[in-house]
């Protein structure tokens, strides 16, 4: 416990002495992580709503004319046993006119005297949750299409597909972004680190004569990386939040999909607590990069 | 308790010690002296771990420090105390503080801890300076305390690099009688001076040394 106390001491005496260092620390890692945050955020509202329109997504399969309501009942089986539907609704013939003579009453007269129905019959799948990926779909949809039984099949998959590309680009340009700035950010805190480590060098060698390890003389150092990485994570998350907010203000008035604000959501508290997280990391990190170039060759 | 067996040192292709050979008995005073440049501290830090030999081996308490392992290296050091010509204290740590940290590395609880430091204090007539910093004690102050540390872990060798360097002739007297006092106590002391009042108030085993070589030495060698 007594080591406990010595450690944090330590960590907040030299925080203190190297206000200015410890202040840039803090900044470079709350701007790192602030620009990745943004990604992280973008990347994941675009992934919330291609989860949303997912889970909308209908695939209409024609079965053919001709079909036996035997073979009918063959290929509802198929679709309903596969894991990716949730729901399957079958519209007959008659089915299909009724609701086009409900939704467009004053066209109804268009098809009287035709006898039969012209629409075709149609089996409304709609897809379980758990089907994320858009690849399961295309699997299912081809596997349809390839069926003797089914005319055609109707899935608007495109646009689909091109949202999961641009999700794809935003992870690649998160992941550099991200990744230069972190390099950045943990140079800074080993610069800061080795700063404290330089006007620390007597305290160090007194602390090796009398017994020290390396761990003991190390521990308070990287409590200072962590409370630096770890404040810094805090401010990006104020950063974030201010920003998200004031986009949120500023594209209320907006009605897409029933304005911006009904869409986009900020982090839950399970990634906030990451993004602090990984400020600590990066501050750890920065540490032991100092460290390790310092107490590599001293006895 | 320390044997030396043809230790040889060089410090970047200069000679620094040669074929030394040396055996010293638990609570011997052995008193290392010659001029600078002699060897003398460069014997103190092959014997402490802070350097480790070219060729020999060096036996403490049965361990060979020429073998030891660099994570080992501090649990060596925390058998023996070094005291310094410099003293090496923190100067804005209180005399407690600093005489405490041997303590803290050992994990120690508070109580106990806090019996040891002020033993140690009384030991070296500081006790009611406790509270002060080191900053602004006196050099022969800085040098009690600094002794205080070096025995509130009760080790069985003390080693000294010029201990009273820094010192007037009375505090030299003061310092040198501590030294004794500790070695009366059953602690080996190694110290290496070019005082000669101190090797005359100390009247240890005297080891010469010259240029790296071992000149004379009043003790025995088996």
């Amino acid at each position: 416990m007594k080591r406990f106390w010595y450690f944090l001491r330590e960590a907040f005496i030299s925080l203190r002495t190297h206000r200015a260092s410890t202040l840039i620390g803090i900044i470079t890692t709350a701007f790192t992580l602030t620009s990745f945050g943004t990604f992280l955020l973008l990347y994941y509202n675009v992934h919330n709503l291609i989860g949303r329109v997912q889970t909308n997504v209908q695939i209409i399969v024609y079965p053919k004319d001709a079909i036996e309501p035997q073979q009918l009942q063959d290929l509802k089986k198929t679709i309903q046993d596969h894991p990716a539907i949730d729901s399957l609704t079958f519209i007959s013939k008659n089915d299909a006119l009724q609701d086009f003579k409900k939704q467009f009453p004053d066209e109804a007269y268009l098809l009287e005297g035709l006898g039969t129905s012209p629409f075709p019959a149609s089996l409304v799948l709609k897809l379980a949750d758990s089907i994320p990926s858009t690849d399961a779909i295309s699997t299912l949809v081809n596997r349809l299409q390839q069926n003797p039984e089914v005319e055609r099949v109707r899935y608007n998959r495109d646009w689909i597909e091109r949202l999961t590309l641009v999700i794809t680009y935003i992870e690649i340009v998160a992941l550099i972004v991200g990744g230069v700035l972190a390099l950045a950010s943990i140079t800074i805190i080993a610069n800061t680190v080795q700063l404290a480590f330089y006007t620390r060098q007597e305290e160090i060698e007194i602390l090796r004569l009398i017994g020290g390890t390396n761990l003991f003389i190390s521990i308070p150092y990287l409590i200072e990386g962590a409370v630096i990485g770890g404040l810094g994570g805090g401010m990006a998350l104020g950063l974030l939040r201010g920003g998200f907010e004031f986009f949120k203000h500023k594209t209320h008035t907006l009605s897409v999909i029933g304005g911006f604000s009904s869409v986009f959501e900020f982090f839950p508290l399970p990634l906030s607590l990451l993004l602090i997280s990984a400020g600590i990391l990066l501050g750890c990190i920065g540490t032991l990069t100092s460290m390790y170039g310092w107490m590599r060759f001293r006895l | 308790m320390i044997q030396l067996f043809h230790v040889t040192k060089y410090y970047e292709g200069c000679l620094a010690l040669s074929d030394i050979s040396l055996r010293i008995e638990k609570g011997e005073c052995v008193l290392l002296t010659g001029p600078s440049g002699a060897g003398k501290t460069s014997l103190l830090k092959l014997i402490f771990g802070s350097e480790h030999p070219d060729d020999g081996q060096i036996l403490v308490q049965n361990r060979n420090i020429a073998r030891l392992r660099r994570a080992d290296i501090p649990y060596h050091r925390r058998t023996m105390g070094f005291v310094l010509q410099d003293f090496k204290l923190l100067p804005h740590r209180t005399v407690f503080e600093n005489v405490a940290l041997p303590l803290i590395i050992r994990g120690l609880s508070s109580s106990e801890s806090r019996r040891k430091v002020i033993e140690a204090l009384r030991a070296v007539g500081m006790e009611h300076k406790q509270a002060t910093h080191a900053g602004v004690l006196s050099a022969g102050e800085q040098q009690r305390v600094c002794i205080a540390r070096a025995i509130v872990n009760s080790p069985i060798i003390l080693l000294a690099d010029e201990p009273t360097g820094n010192l007037d002739p009375q505090l030299t007297t003061e310092i040198t009688a501590l030294f004794k006092a500790i070695n009366a106590r059953g602690t080996t002391v190694m110290m290496a001076t070019h005082n000669r009042q101190v090797v005359e108030q100390l009247n240890g085993r005297i080891v010469r040394l010259d240029c790296g070589h071992l000149l004379s030495d009043q003790g025995t060698y088996a």
